[in-house]
């Protein structure tokens, strides 16, 4: 048993380890209604695509809501780099959204998009 | 995100990673190690730092990179202990540098040796006159083994024919004011022998002792921690700040 233990400890232990490291992709996904990003991302873009600005405001809202609850799950195993590039990219989406810019917006909504898509790969 | 919570997780990830590598690696000492051996070991201590501190990739492309140095180096340890022409030419030979009393000047310019080095590490083996070398070799990490012509070697006790008692390791009997009771049981001793050695000498606890240790010739070693000297000798040559 003691043997057992000796060389399964270390074993567990990088088990261990090799899961925090690799769980930012199932971590991302959402756990409820409220920290889906890439769900939100879509009805942002879509009012932004109808001109419905009120609702974009609102859903750009519940976007970063939702991204501020899935950065502390997935911190641990993501690039600083790539969660800094989205976080700056919505802001800048909700500025183009509020000065109604379609171009501006879409173009931020994407390139967050891509980082989201990027973490964890 | 909170940068030093992350860096903690991935501190703890790097540590306890490199524990286990490292154990994985053996048991070689710093002083046994080859200029190959010396340099992995930087470059694996080098990308432990960077799974820790580098926030701006993930930690997981640091630790597969640990995970395949430590690999190779295994699989190297391996390759020269089971293949020896593989360990000579990846950890090279020992070179003798001095034969006979002869310097081989041809030997140490392939090694790049200066002879201000040889005489340097014949000074660390005590050698400060090279005329007493019969043998000096140049092992492969670098340090120097030397043999001394047999009229300047020292006299043992069996040159002179003087008999000597078995000598082997002591036994740590009290550590830090703990009876090691497994060692006692050893070496075939109890606790009231024991117990009978710390009165003669004065002591009533075990607790009042900080090392006690039985030779192979049945003395017993005992350090208190009041040593109740009265002077205690200062090797400082210069009033620092204690």
């Amino acid at each position: 048993m003691k043997k057992l233990i000796y060389y399964l400890l270390p074993v567990a232990i990088l088990a261990l380890f090799i899961g925090i490291m690799l769980s930012g992709s199932y971590l991302k996904q959402p756990r409820g209604e409220d920290d889906s990003v890439s769900g939100k991302l879509v009805l942002v873009k879509e009012a932004v695509q109808k001109g419905d600005w009120k609702s974009a405001q609102q859903e750009i809202d519940n976007l970063e809501e939702a991204w501020e609850k899935v950065v502390p799950r997935i911190q641990f195993s993501m690039e600083k780099n790539e969660i800094n590039d989205l976080g700056v990219s919505l802001t800048r989406a909700r500025a183009a959204i509020t000065a109604k810019d379609i171009a501006g917006a879409l173009m931020e909504l994407e390139e967050a998009e891509h980082h989201w898509h990027s973490l964890g790969n | 995100m909170n940068e030093a919570l992350v860096v903690i997780v991935r501190g703890v990830i790097g540590f306890f990673t490199l524990l286990i590598f490292a154990r994985l690696l053996g048991k070689q000492q710093i002083s046994q190690l080859s200029f190959f051996d010396y340099i992995l070991g930087i470059t694996i201590g080098s990308i432990a730092a960077s799974l820790t501190t580098d926030l701006t990739t993930r930690a997981w492309p640091h630790w597969v990179g640990l995970a395949v140095w430590t690999f190779l180096v295994a699989v190297l340890q391996l390759l020269t202990l089971k293949w020896r022409y593989a360990g000579k030419y990846i950890d090279g030979e020992p070179t003798v540098v001095i034969m006979n009393g002869k310097i081989m000047e041809n030997a140490m310019k392939k090694l790049r040796y200066r002879t201000s080095e040889l005489l340097e590490q014949l000074r660390l083996q005590n050698v400060f006159d090279i005329s007493q070398v019969e043998f000096a070799v140049l092992e492969v990490n670098g340090q120097l083994s030397v043999l001394k012509k047999s009229q300047y070697q020292t006299v043992t006790t069996q040159d002179l024919n003087i008999s000597t008692n078995y000598q082997g390791i002591g036994t740590e009997l009290i550590y830090d004011g703990v009876v090691v009771e497994q060692n006692l049981g050893q070496v075939n001793l109890d606790r009231t022998w024991l117990d009978d050695q710390l009165r003669s000498e004065g002591i009533n606890d075990p607790a009042e002792v900080f090392l006690a240790n039985l030779d192979t010739q049945g003395n017993l070693y005992i350090d208190k921690y009041q040593d109740h000297l009265q002077k205690l000798t200062d090797i400082g040559d210069y009033p620092g700040p204690h």
